[in-house]
């Protein structure tokens, strides 16, 4: 019972939102707003029960981790600007947030993304098969040439510059490519919800 | 007025009208076009198929409802192929709603095999933290994960305590709709641990993730729908992403037709100033 009602709603809610395409109309408003709403309550609810709750106060409160209280101290220094006296105190979280992620990311994206991948570009071009060779020497023009597109310290002219031209062309292969995959996601989102429709809603697909 | 006259100035709304039919039709009529398998699928297929039995395999569900209809198709073909090869799943996630999401999955086809709950599968639940989560998970899993996602502690199933650090997990496969995601999971825990990595992603994030699979981070990739209708296809599963492939196609041949006749429309327009 409980699940039709369910399937129930969110199909309304879908048509209701699909009616914008029509026009802008109460039932489109009415879903927006709903959305809006329900979004609100899982985040407070999500961020209570999954952050604050388990990782601060659930180890003060129920295994005396008195340790708690220094993140805890140190979160609610990001309130102090309320207080215009104390409002200094909030370089502390702020300069601890931006070290320890500048720290995380500065190590694992060098030794995670850029290493790994420009490593990925040292690759052979004698000894292989032709299409090998050809893919390749695509890929290694490529970086090459989008890399110079966006070397700014002298001017695009001569060979720099057509290797620039060229580094523009790979790009806009690559946006294409990003564009298709980007129309396929939207369609994909809306066979979901005809899908839907049509097989939990109406029972007409089986 | 001419045709191309009339053309220029269509409603939008036809057009909507038009890309409906293309999606509803071949839901309700099904044409059976092939679906190819790609190689970055067809790895992900082969390396669990080389994993021995019983081996710990980490499906971390890193979605919620705004992306189900992409990536829930994949969650359930490759958990149907998980559970068929006699591995153990080890689900975690990312996101909040995507272990709650794919949980409906992991239960339902985990019955067909007839698998027990803590022994051949678990659900750690929604685990926040993202690159500090991931780093310490594959340290000692025991810092992040205490409890499965209905509050039990871990430690008392089976599968819970033999999953203690990344060296336990055989392959890890993200189902990713953005951040965090495949790329917390590739340059943070692949980076560190170096346990293989396989992804099924939203098509608009596929494109990113090819040159991770040209540098050998990842193993494979199930992009968007078409990507699980594959791996469907590869497990034998007849599930939804095959029977959207159509209206895919279909669609996708009207968008290049849209496409085709405005740039004609405009060109007409032009020359006719």
């Amino acid at each position: 019972m409980l699940n039709t009602i369910g399937i129930w709603i969110a199909a309304l809610l879908t048509l209701a939102i699909y009616s914008f395409l029509y026009k802008d109309n109460f039932f489109y408003k009415i879903a927006e707003n709903i959305f809006v709403g329900v979004s609100a309550g899982y985040w407070a609810v999500v961020l209570w029960f999954d952050y604050t709750w388990p990782n601060l106060f659930e180890p003060l409160v129920r295994r005396h981790d008195y340790l708690s209280l220094v993140p805890i101290i140190v979160g609610l220094m990001m309130f102090t600007p309320l207080i215009p006296k104390a409002s200094w105190l909030i370089r502390i979280p702020l300069t601890f947030t931006m070290g320890v992620s500048m720290a995380l990311v500065v190590t694992q994206r060098v030794q995670g993304d850029i290493f790994p991948q420009l490593q990925a570009t040292f690759l052979p071009i004698a000894g292989q098969s032709f299409l090998t060779i050809v893919t390749n020497l695509l890929i290694i023009i490529g970086v090459v040439v989008t890399l110079v597109y966006f070397y700014f310290s002298k001017e695009h002219k001569g060979i720099l510059g057509l290797a620039a031209k060229l580094g523009v062309w790979f790009m806009m292969i690559a946006f294409g490519a990003s564009f298709g995959y980007t129309v396929m996601a939207r369609v994909s989102l809306l066979i979901g919800r005809v899908y839907f429709l049509l097989h939990n809603w109406l029972g007409v697909l089986r | 007025m001419k045709l191309i006259e009339r053309l220029a100035h269509i409603d939008r709304r036809i057009l909507f009208l038009l890309v409906a039919l293309a999606v509803i039709i071949p839901l309700l009529v099904p044409m059976g076009l092939p679906v190819d398998i790609t190689k970055p699928v067809q790895d992900i297929y082969n390396m669990v198929e080389s994993l021995p039995e019983r081996s710990i395999v980490v499906v971390s569900a890193d979605y919620d409802p705004g992306t189900e209809a992409e990536l829930y198709p994949a969650t359930e073909a490759f958990l149907e192929h998980c559970f068929r090869r006699n591995l153990r799943v080890y689900m975690i996630g990312l996101w909040p709603g995507g272990t709650t999401l794919a949980n409906i999955a992991l239960n339902e086809i985990a019955q067909k095999y007839n698998k027990v709950y803590g022994l051949d599968y678990i659900n750690a639940g929604y685990k926040p933290g993202g690159q500090v989560m991931l780093l310490s998970l594959g340290r000692n899993v025991a810092d992040v994960v205490r409890t499965d996602h209905a509050g039990v502690p871990i430690d008392s199933f089976p599968l819970g305590r033999a999953v203690k650090a990344a060296r336990d997990m055989s392959l890890i496969m993200t189902l990713s709709a953005g951040d965090p995601g495949v790329l917390h999971w590739i340059t943070y825990f692949r980076a560190r641990y170096g346990t293989p990595i396989a992804c099924a992603t939203t098509a608009i994030m596929a494109p990113q993730q090819y040159p991770y699979i040209s540098s050998g981070q990842l193993i494979g990739i199930l992009g968007g729908l078409k990507g699980a209708a594959e791996y469907e296809t590869l497990v034998k599963r007849k599930g939804r992403a095959v029977a959207g492939m159509d209206s895919q196609s279909i669609v996708h041949i009207l968008l290049v037709i849209f496409i085709a006749v405005g740039n004609v429309v405009l060109i007409y327009q032009k020359r006719k100033k």
